[in-house]
Formats: structure tokens, C-alpha cells, sequence
């Protein structure tokens, strides 16, 4: 089974097997199988309601597949709901970004997770900037400070801070959702740069984009789904967009 | 509108309903009452007030027609005494607001207050500091629990209440010829200024007029209903002679159904001065007569008793105001009497 | 000046307008008035005595609005409040009241929250009708009567009675507004409130358990309007029906000048205290300026007015 190794343990990080999911009578994904390893970015493509949105949910928790198995480290896992899964080192980065608007960006970046100091558990607000501070220096997302608000930050920049604060909470695994979906092109590459970084930092990787020209600059495997089915698995290096596209359309 | 008033609870509406049998309004421990017009202050003491420099509080429980005249009653009386008026509040039915207002109102050292407590047991507390200041406290219908006169207050004022109730009956049976069959349209509520006045009516119709019968009773306790519960009683009862409503308010919905049913014999009383009744009533339609208040008198009535008492001079503890009949003769002289300005011009014009 | 940019941070101008609108009235008065009494200790203790209980309200309306939700229903719930720790200290001890007014508040808040948080109907139906509802409750439960409070303790304790020279209401406001501070500002629930009100999706994908925050939210505004009607039967010595129903529009505006957003996600809880305060002071300026009931009214509307278009203007729009 176990084919491509890029360093670290043997188990594969995440480990899909047969996933299958209906809602009601509606097949929303049907026998489903994949492995990721750690370090590597493997990018799921497919027409809209192909079903890389659910497959998304099933793996961070939202959704519990109908059949199948999900591993996480060669150990089978069912999570019952998104803290669940987050608990098990598995963040997600959103569309629409899940941030809080009205918030500074350290406070966003603890969300749900602040530090807290004393007897009182009272917020750690100084910690929360500091270490928030250094996260952004490292992965170069430029703010203008960690006690920015969001809604004084461009698109660009508040999917930076998405994804440093998925990067700083994850331990295995991170799902990203279109993360550049509502980004000009210099943004996008900024974006796409820090998701480089993050292959350094030996997390596997699961990015749903539209863009192929997006998932052949960044991933290492490419899979393919199509109404639910899953039509195959390629390696980038080894694959054309032209295949990807037939795969993708089932024209040519 | 009035009717805001009747709002308040209760301590003196027992002992007003106590008095009933006597067939006249009695003070909260069995004091007679004292007719307004004697209450006055005399010209001597006149300018020694003027030159006292004092000041008055008006802290009322809410905002009407009927407040603005007793202010105005009040304020003239006031200014003819050289006392300033250094504050006057509205505490919209809200027993902590007018707490508030008592405590705001004495930063600027009043010698009298005149108030309508909103209930006896929230304003026994509230006016107890303005009581340990030495303020000369005058009560519009209401007294705080367990004052006493006239080391607590000088003075409660209120309506005649019976005499109002009294009046509307004379005027209804003169309106009928003194014969035929009437409906008695209640306040259905715990009230004392409306049960008095209902009951009132109804003993001098039952007591002095045996040829009047009343056949029809109906409680009414939300003015908006008034029109259908008076439409019933049309049905049950077509040849109605007269109609007694206990307030202006639902009078207004009796009309309604009235014109509905294009009756033009059934006569109408009802209580306190509203412009809809009055121009039916001057216009020649059913109404046959208001009986109101004297509430202009009644705050001259509750300023003089303040300055009174700050003067030295002994002040009765129960005073009434009289109650006016008005009908179409007297309508703009009523008007006057009563809240102390003109009629409103759409009165005026219909009688001419 | 590293503080200084920090303090230009936390502090952003619409936060400022509610001190310097508070300090612009005060002066006026205090001016205009001096003669009659304004700036006497009297009266100035007077306006924070009179406060308390909308001070503590608005407490609790300003964790309901940052988490994005509403409650219209705490001025009946003061009244029900009020009442049930009356009327159970005519028979049983003060503690027995205080449970009572307290644990009422406390349990329709939990009834508000529960439509709310768990059968997602939105808070500003549900309580519009609760407050009707428990309206009617405070109605009926004494039948529209006046229920005396005797026991000197409770009077004491939550009116008229001091502690070290310091009148209780204005320890009490002071507890309420130190305690709503910190867990508001400085504790992770208060976090959570905060950020469930800005942006509920997210907050929920974040891990916070959004609709626990809600029913939280619902009943603590809940517990401060009991606390508030136990402040005012102890203050009036009685407790009535229509306690706190006049205190809905105060209590709002107060909120809202106090630089917390009607939509969620961000208030003050300092804010509100300097609101309260100020609605105070108008009621009080006004009266003694001797003006008509109906022109404090005008006056009083207009400077509300005034004061919520400068804290709702965004500045950054």
C-alpha cells in the first residue's frame, strides 16, 4: 500500500478508507480513499457539487460518514463534532475565513483558545500578542500589528492570519478551503508562498482550489472527484493539466 | 386623559366607599370634607408669604388635561402668592421615578409639595425625607401610609366624587323627562375614583327617581370594547331611554354604536370633558350631559392649603373640589370652570 | 509611547464620546445651576442612588447585545422580581427574599435563552413577547397591589443603609460595574460573548459552544434585572407591578451612548456606567432647571439623539 514517503512515520497522517456519505437518499460521496503524509499537499479538485465540500466536513467533524473509516495515524477516529476534530490537531481554513470582524488579530488568532494567567484564569492578553506577533514575523504574513483589527485589514492580509492561525494550532493536519477564492494576484501569491511554509513545518496539507494553475504550483498529488466519484489520484510531476481537466469534465 | 388617574390604588377608596351610605365623599379617617371655596388664604397673611421667598414642588404622577389644569390652578395661586414654582415632574405611573423626582425636587429646598402619591405603600417611603425637611406636603386623592394630619401633610384634596356620580344621574333623568329605562355602563376594576362616582349614579337613580329603572348592567374594563358591549345592550335592549358610561373614553365607543344604529332617543351622560362627547352634545345628538371636575379650583384648592399651612394657619384635612354639570347652555363657561380654558373651537362653533 | 498608541487602540473614538459628552453636561449644569443645588454632595449621590438599578440593567443588556442578541423583556422582569422577594420576605427571612427576587430573574433569563439558544428563535420576538408576558405575571401574581417590604435588613442592605459612610446602592453599582468589567474584558467567557456576537460562524468553528454563550448572555441579563428590582424594593421600602417598565428606552440609550453596538461584538461595560450616569444627570439637570414636564422631554430627546448619532457615526465609513 504505502508508496511515497516524504520523511516522518511510516502511518500515513490522515488515512481515508472507503468513506461513502448520504444525505437521505442523496450519494453525496461514494466509496471514497485517501492518504496523506506529513509534509506533503495533496489538492482536491472538481466541479462545483462534486463533493470536495462535504468530504472537507466529514474530515474536520461537521459531518460523520454514512460508511468507512477515517485514521489518523494509523488509528481509526469518528469525531463528533468540529472541536473534536480540532482537538486531534486538525484545523481548517474557511472561505468565508471564520474570522471575527470587529476583533484584533490576536484575539482572533486564540479564538475560542485564549490564554489565560492567575488564580482568576483572566486573559493573557500580553502573551496572546507576543506569540501572535512572532507567528506572523515567521510566516511573513505583513500586518500591520498583532492588535490590528480585522476589518481594517485587506483580504489578503485576513487570509494570512487565517491561515497562521490555523498553522499555529495544528499538529497533523490542515484543510484549506479555497483559500484564495476572493484574492487579487499579488494576495494569492503571498498566500500560496506561506502555504509553502507550511510543508517546512512537516503538516500535511489538503487544499480545495479552482484554480489549476494554483494546485500544479503548490501540490504534490492531485485527486480527482466527480459526482461524488472518486476518478483517480495523480502525482503532479507526472500529470498534465489537460489530463486533470478530462478527469475533472469526463469529456476527451 | 382622566383616566390615568384612576389608576392609582387604594387606602382613601375604602373610606370613600364607607361614606357612601352617608351619600357623600368622606376623608380617609372619617374626616367630613371640607369644600374647596372655603379654603383660602387670607390677605393679611398675604404679603408676609411674599415676603418669605417660597418655593413649591409639583410632583405628579403622570401628564393630562386633567394635570395641566391642576397646575395651572395651582400656579396662579402660587404667583398671586409670590411663591416660585422651582420644579415641577411627571413620573409616567412609574412608583421609582417619582421617588427620583421627590429627591431631585429637593435639592432646590421647596416649603410645599404638592403630589398624587402613586400608591400609599411605594410613597410612604418616598415622601418621608421631604416629611423630616418640614416640607408643607399636599396630596391630590392619595395618602401614603399611615400619615397622619397634620403633623405629616397638611392637606388631601380630591374630586367630589359622589357629587360627580349625583350629577350625572340628575342630569340623565332630567334628560329623560324623569321616567323610562336605563344602561349603566361600569368601570368593572378595582378603582375608587370610578367605582365612587358609578355607585354614586346608581343609588340617586334607584333612591330619588322611581319612575327611572335600570335594566341593562355591563362592566367595562378596556375602552375599546366599549362599542360592542353597547351594541349588545341595544339589541337586548331597543327602547333604552338613557345610557350612563362611566368615562369619556368609552362614551366615545358608545356613540359609535349609537350612530350605527341611527338612534337618536337614547340619551348619553357620561364623566370629564372630552371634545368628541361634547360636540355630539352641542351638535344635538345624545349626549346630554357631561359632568366634570373642577380641577383648576382643585389645584388653587391644593396651593392655597400648602400656603396655609406654611403660614401658620390651620388647614382642614379633607377638602373637595365641586363637580360641574355641563350641557349645551353652558358648555363654554363649563369648560372654563372646569380645566380653565377655552372650549376647543370645534365646541364653540357647533353652537353657535 | 508605546502606551500611548496602545491606549489610542483600546480606545477608539466613539468610546470616547460618552465621557466627553458626560463632561461637556456636567459642566453645563454645574454652571447654569450652581445656584440651585446641582453640584451639592446631596444631590450629586443622589443622581448614582438613582441610577443604581438602571446602572446594573445595563450591565446585563451589554453582555445580550455583544453577544448579537436582545433582551426587551428585563423591565418585567425587575416587577416579577421585585414582587417575589417581597412577598416572600413577608413570611420568611431576608435571605429567603434575596433568593427569591434573584433566582426569579435568574430563571426567566434561563426561559428566554432557552427559546433563544436552543430552539433558535430570534431574541428580539421572543422577548418582546416575554415582556408582555411577565407583565401580566406582575400583574396578577398580587393583584395589581403594592406589596410593603418591613424587614430592615433587606432595606438596608439593598436601600437605604451604607457601609463605611458609602450609601449600599452606590456599592452596589460599583460591585456591578467592577465585576461586568473584568469578566466582560478580561476573561474568556466575556471573549466568547464578544466574539459569538461578531461573528457566530466562526466563533462556532473555533470551538466556542455558541449556544451556551447565548442562554449565558439571556441570563445574565435575567439575574441583573432581579438584582436590580431587589435594589428597588429595598430603595422605595415596597415593590409594585410597574417597576422597570419605564427603564427599557433608559437603559438602551444608555448602552448604546455607552459605545456598545446594537448588532454585537463589541460594548463597554464603563461605557454603560458613564450612560447610565449620564441619563441620570439629564433627568436631574432638568428638573431643577425648572423646566415643563413635556419640554425635559423635548430636551432630554434631543440630546439622546445627539449623543447616539455621534456613537453610532462609524468614523472609519
Amino acid at each position: 500500500m504505502k508508496t511515497t514517503v516524504h520523511g516522518g512515520s511510516d502511518a500515513p497522517v490522515l488515512a481515508l478508507d472507503n468513506i461513502h456519505k448520504a444525505f437521505g437518499g442523496v450519494v453525496a460521496v461514494e466509496d471514497f480513499s485517501l492518504e496523506l503524509r506529513a509534509g506533503e499537499i495533496v489538492a482536491l479538485v472538481g466541479d462545483n457539487g462534486a463533493g470536495k465540500s462535504t468530504l472537507v466536513k466529514m474530515i474536520s467533524g461537521v459531518h460523520a460518514p454514512s460508511s468507512g473509516t477515517i485514521r489518523l495515524d494509523g488509528e481509526a477516529v469518528s469525531f463528533s463534532d468540529a472541536s473534536v476534530a480540532r482537538a486531534h490537531g486538525i484545523e481548517v481554513v474557511y472561505q468565508d475565513l471564520a474570522l471575527a470582524d470587529q476583533q484584533p488579530v490576536y484575539m482572533n488568532m486564540f479564538l475560542g483558545r485564549e490564554t489565560v494567567r492567575g488564580p482568576l484564569n483572566l486573559l493573557d492578553r500580553k502573551a496572546m500578542m507576543r506569540e501572535t506577533q512572532a507567528l506572523v514575523d515567521e510566516l511573513d504574513v505583513r500586518i500591520p500589528s498583532a492588535k490590528a483589527i480585522i476589518r481594517d485589514l485587506s483580504g489578503g492580509q485576513r487570509q494570512g492570519v487565517a491561515i497562521a492561525r490555523a498553522t499555529h494550532w495544528a499538529r497533523k493536519l490542515i484543510l484549506l478551503d479555497e483559500p484564495t477564492a476572493a484574492l487579487g494576484v499579488a494576495e494569492t501569491a503571498k498566500v500560496e508562498d506561506i502555504v509553502r511554509t507550511l510543508r517546512e513545518r512537516n503538516i500535511a496539507i489538503l487544499i480545495i482550489s479552482h484554480s489549476l494553475d494554483q494546485v500544479f504550483r503548490l501540490s504534490d498529488r492531485i485527486c480527482v472527484l466527480r459526482r461524488g466519484i472518486q476518478i483517480g489520484v495523480r502525482e503532479t510531476a507526472k500529470t498534465d493539466k489537460n489530463e486533470i481537466v478530462s478527469m475533472i469534465t469526463g469529456v476527451g | 386623559m382622566r383616566f390615568t388617574r384612576m389608576m392609582t390604588t387604594a387606602s382613601v377608596a375604602l373610606m370613600l366607599l364607607g361614606g357612601l351610605a352617608q351619600a357623600e365623599t368622606v376623608g380617609p379617617q372619617g374626616e367630613t370634607a371640607t369644600p374647596s371655596k372655603t379654603v383660602k388664604v387670607d390677605d393679611d397673611k398675604v404679603s408676609m408669604l411674599k415676603e418669605g421667598n417660597y418655593r413649591a414642588a409639583l410632583l405628579w404622577h403622570d401628564q393630562s388635561d386633567f394635570v395641566n389644569a391642576v397646575t395651572a390652578g395651582a400656579t396662579d395661586e402660587f404667583n398671586r402668592l409670590g411663591i416660585e414654582v422651582v420644579a415641577t415632574t411627571s413620573a409616567g405611573f412609574d412608583a421609582a421615578k417619582q421617588r427620583s423626582d421627590i429627591e431631585t425636587a429637593l435639592a432646590k429646598k421647596p416649603n410645599i409639595i404638592l403630589s398624587l402619591p402613586l400608591d400609599p405603600v411605594t410613597s410612604a417611603a418616598a415622601f418621608k425625607e421631604a416629611k423630616a425637611e418640614g416640607v408643607k406636603l399636599v396630596f391630590l386623592s392619595n395618602l401614603p401610609q399611615d400619615y397622619q394630619h397634620p403633623t405629616d401633610y397638611a392637606a388631601i384634596v380630591t374630586d367630589d366624587l359622589f357629587q360627580m356620580g349625583k350629577q350625572a344621574a340628575d342630569a340623565l333623568a332630567k334628560g329623560m323627562g324623569g321616567k323610562g329605562t336605563v344602561g349603566w355602563i361600569f368601570h368593572d376594576a378595582n378603582y375608587y375614583v370610578t367605582n365612587q362616582r358609578d355607585n354614586a349614579f346608581k343609588t340617586t337613580i334607584e333612591n330619588d327617581y322611581p319612575d327611572i329603572e335600570i335594566v341593562a348592567e355591563q362592566g367595562i374594563s378596556d375602552p375599546a370594547r366599549a362599542e360592542d358591549i353597547a351594541n349588545a345592550m341595544l339589541l337586548k335592549n331597543p327602547d333604552l331611554g338613557g345610557i350612563y358610561v362611566t368615562w369619556a373614553g368609552p362614551a366615545e365607543g358608545v356613540l359609535a354604536a349609537l350612530r350605527a344604529n341611527g338612534n337618536k332617543t337614547t340619551k348619553v351622560v357620561t364623566l370629564d370633558l372630552s371634545e368628541p362627547v361634547a360636540l355630539d352634545m352641542v351638535k344635538g345628538g345624545n349626549v346630554t350631559a357631561i359632568v366634570a371636575d373642577e380641577a383648576y379650583e382643585l389645584g388653587r384648592a391644593m396651593a392655597a392649603a400648602g400656603a396655609r399651612a406654611l403660614a401658620g394657619e390651620e388647614t382642614p384635612p379633607f377638602v373637595v373640589a365641586p363637580a360641574v354639570t355641563v350641557t349645551p347652555d353652558n358648555v363654554e363657561a363649563g369648560w372654563k370652570q372646569s380645566l380653565h380654558r377655552e372650549a376647543p373651537d370645534s365646541v364653540k362653533n357647533a353652537g353657535k | 509611547m508605546d502606551w500611548l498608541r496602545s491606549a489610542r487602540q483600546t480606545f477608539d473614538l466613539q468610546q470616547y464620546v460618552v465621557y466627553l459628552g458626560f463632561l461637556a453636561i456636567f459642566l453645563f449644569f454645574a454652571i447654569t445651576l450652581s445656584d440651585d443645588g446641582f453640584l451639592t454632595t446631596r444631590n450629586l449621590s443622589n443622581i448614582v442612588l438613582q441610577t443604581a438599578p438602571a446602572t446594573i440593567m445595563a450591565i446585563g443588556f451589554v453582555f445580550v447585545l455583544s453577544a448579537g442578541e436582545i433582551d426587551l423583556s428585563f423591565g418585567s422582569i425587575v416587577a416579577v422580581s421585585a414582587l417575589s422577594g417581597a412577598v416572600v420576605m413577608q413570611d420568611y427571612p431576608m435571605v429567603a427574599g434575596i433568593a427569591a427576587g434573584l433566582g426569579v430573574g435568574l430563571a426567566i433569563g434561563w426561559f428566554n435563552g432557552f427559546l433563544v439558544a436552543y430552539l433558535r428563535l430570534p431574541s428580539f420576538l421572543v422577548t418582546l413577547a416575554t415582556l408582555g408576558l411577565f407583565a401580566g405575571v406582575a400583574r396578577s401574581m398580587t393583584d395589581l397591589r403594592s406589596i410593603p417590604v418591613i424587614n430592615d435588613a433587606f432595606t438596608g442592605f439593598f436601600g437605604s443603609g451604607s457601609l463605611f459612610g458609602i450609601p449600599s446602592l452606590i456599592l452596589w453599582t460599583i460591585g456591578a460595574v467592577v465585576v461586568g468589567h473584568v469578566v466582560y474584558r478580561e476573561t474568556r467567557f466575556g471573549a466568547h460573548v464578544i466574539a459569538t456576537g461578531d461573528n457566530a460562524g466562526a466563533a462556532q468553528v473555533s470551538g466556542i459552544k455558541v449556544p451556551r454563550i447565548r442562554l449565558a448572555v439571556l441570563m445574565i441579563s435575567g439575574g441583573c434585572a432581579g438584582l436590580a428590582g431587589l435594589l428597588y424594593a429595598g430603595r422605595l421600602q415596597a415593590a409594585r407591578y410597574t417597576l422597570g417598565e419605564s427603564d427599557l428606552m433608559t437603559v438602551i440609550a444608555a448602552v448604546i451612548v455607552g459605545g456598545t453596538a446594537l448588532n454585537g461584538g463589541k460594548g463597554s461595560v464603563i461605557g454603560a456606567l458613564v450612560g447610565s450616569l449620564l441619563m441620570g444627570m439629564l433627568n436631574n439637570g432638568l428638573i431643577l432647571m425648572g423646566l415643563s414636564v413635556s419640554d425635559q422631554m423635548i430636551v432630554r430627546g434631543l440630546i439622546i439623539l445627539i449623543a447616539v448619532a455621534i456613537s453610532l457615526r462609524d468614523p472609519a465609513r
